[in-house]
């Protein structure tokens, strides 16, 4: 089928593109490396407010994921401006393949490093001393609701690459919404030890969703009702980032 | 032969109100060499992002390879071939890895590609730096390996948008002769824009001169420079200020059969002939006849530079060489 040739086509140039380039891989994983390191030895601490089994590394852990996630979706939004005005794009479009695969070409190289990027951040919170109690069969679904997240997001940026054309609005986006988001949810730190505002920020916050779905996961005892408001508000978001970025898409593909 | 591009009445207004195509209409033959000579900004460009299917023409009609555009984009897509003026290559990958990459697009699979695309890399003498990223690739080699990647799926129209702007004259020879080559052996129709008019001149068999969006002449390269005016034939004489001599070498001069005018001018006397070449011999013994020795002789043909002149009462500047290249940059 032509889709899927197309596909997999643009897919194998990405991954090409990256293995030539793994120091990129590896560029956006700092921060998400340094703030696991850091945090979890600095703020040990704060396991005191996590109950009487609570451990701090285990909090940390699911929030360092979704950091993970959100910041190397940056790369798929600056990976589709470059292909925009280095004409690569428009290269693609003069061939008969399927347009269809421009976008879902890019997302499948998406997923392959959110799932390299995850798997080393999760490597490295073992080493640190996580355990996840669910096992084999939990750690895939942390990989599946990463990547179902992730996608959701990377709409986001794909779109805003789209509309502006320019790498660095998309980074420039991407941090303005990234740190905010981040720092007054549940991703990072308690909500018990936040102010009464910030506590309300981040029960609407979907970064919040998305930690706690992982959270559960990674340490057991996953309601039901939390997994699926997560979904409910990933698959919403998703209908909404992909949405504006089919609306750019049209644009560029006649 | 048939009409491989028909075009009536094409007219494309961007956004922002532009016009940047006027109404243009022409037809292409098959197996043509057909360009478009204009200066930058004529839209010429526009012309071709519309012909191939990038840009959605504002109002009109146009056919391309037998299909109508707004209809059957995708099957022309299958058909045709294109050269972007920007080269597009992507510097991380090969020059094996972007033809096999271009070809893949095409939707060509298997041994097929694989020997295309060696016949290709051959081709455009590549085959040494196959495996070598292409960012190592000079300005020159980028350029053939992306028309090597325009010709993967063997298309029979081959469109060229500005092909040897920013080229070294080295290059720019090189590609010249795979242009020739391409039209003359293997019969594939050529659509070229340019802005050099060498280039028009050297290539094209048949040109239409754009400018604003309008075509104002169409023909092939001498027949629009003979329909502007005859060649000229200046002479100086030794005391050009003598107005008997002067007067007497025209008189010469209007006897020679052949001459249409003869005229004055800073330095000497201009001759003008449908045909300088045939009357030179003939011009020389008259003169000769009657002791009159030329102390210098120029013969000149109206340019194509001098055509656009004569249509727009402007010279084409071509844009200086050296314009960066574009390039795909990492992901």
């Amino acid at each position: 089928m032509t889709l899927f040739y197309d596909i997999q086509s643009l897919f194998i140039r990405a991954f090409t593109k990256i293995i030539r380039n793994p120091t990129l891989l590896f560029v956006n994983l700092f921060t998400p490396l340094l703030f696991l390191l850091l945090f979890s030895q600095l703020l040990q601490k704060l396991s005191v407010f996590l109950g009487p089994s609570g451990n701090y590394l285990t909090y940390l852990t699911p929030g360092i994921l979704v950091l993970t996630v959100v910041t190397g979706a940056f790369q798929s939004g600056m990976a589709i401006v470059n292909d925009l005005n280095s004409g690569f794009l428009s290269k693609v479009l003069l061939t008969p393949s399927s347009r269809a695969a421009i976008l879902l070409g890019r997302l499948a190289t998406d997923l392959l490093v959110l799932i390299m990027q995850s798997a080393i951040i999760i490597g490295l919170a073992l080493l640190l001393g996580l355990r996840i109690v669910t096992g084999v069969g939990g750690l895939l679904l942390i990989f599946v609701t990463l990547a179902f997240f992730g996608l959701a997001w990377s709409g986001l940026l794909l779109a805003v690459g789209l509309k502006t054309r320019k790498a660095e609005t998309v980074s420039a986006v991407g941090n303005l919404l990234v740190f905010p988001l981040l720092f007054v949810s549940s991703a990072l730190f308690p909500v018990s030890i936040m102010p009464a505002w910030a506590r309300t920020v981040s029960d609407y916050n979907p970064l919040s969703y998305v930690s706690n779905v992982t959270r559960g996961l990674v340490q057991g005892g996953l309601s039901w009702s939390t997994f699926g408001y997560a979904y409910a508000v990933i698959g919403l978001m998703a209908i909404l980032t992909f949405g504006a970025t089919l609306y750019q898409f049209r644009k560029v593909v006649t | 032969m048939t009409q491989i591009i028909k075009v009536q009445n094409l007219i494309q207004v961007y956004p922002d109100g532009t016009k940047a195509v006027d109404g243009i209409s022409f037809d292409v033959k098959e197996g043509e060499f057909f360009g478009f000579l204009g200066p930058n900004g004529a839209g010429k460009s526009t012309t071709i992002k519309v012909l191939t299917t990038l840009l959605r023409k504002s109002s009109g009609n146009a056919q391309v390879a037998g299909y109508d555009l707004d209809q059957s984009p995708k099957e022309i897509r299958k058909v045709i071939g294109v050269l972007s003026q920007e080269t597009i290559v992507d510097v991380d990958l090969t020059g094996r890895e972007n033809l096999r990459l271009q070809g893949r697009l095409e939707q060509m699979h298997g041994s097929t590609l694989e020997n295309r695309v060696k016949e290709l890399l051959t081709m455009v003498q590549l085959e040494e730096f196959a495996d070598k990223p292409a960012g190592r690739y000079s300005g020159g080699m980028k350029k053939r390996l992306d028309l090597a990647s325009a010709l993967i799926h063997k298309p029979k129209l081959l469109f060229l948008d500005e092909p040897t702007t920013g080229l070294d004259p080295q290059s720019r020879g090189t590609i010249w002769d795979y242009l020739d080559q391409l039209n003359r052996d293997e019969g594939i129709t050529i659509f070229l824009t340019t802005q050099y008019l060498e280039e028009a001149d050297r290539l094209c068999r048949q040109l239409a001169i754009i400018d604003h969006g309008k075509i104002i002449a169409k023909g092939s390269p001498s027949e629009l420079k003979q329909a502007i005016g005859h060649d000229s034939i200046t002479l100086s004489f030794k005391n050009p200020k003598d107005p008997a001599l002067r007067s007497e070498t025209k008189r010469v001069l209007q006897g020679v059969p052949g001459v249409a005018d003869v005229t004055d001018s800073d330095v000497g006397i201009v001759v003008h002939a449908k045909n300088a070449n045939e009357i030179i011999a003939d011009i020389v013994t008259a003169l000769d006849r009657n002791n009159m020795r030329p102390t210098s002789l120029n013969m000149s043909s109206p340019t194509l530079d001098d055509v656009f002149l004569h249509h727009t009462g402007r010279r084409i500047r071509p844009e200086e060489l050296g314009r960066k290249t574009t390039e795909a940059f990492l992901m």
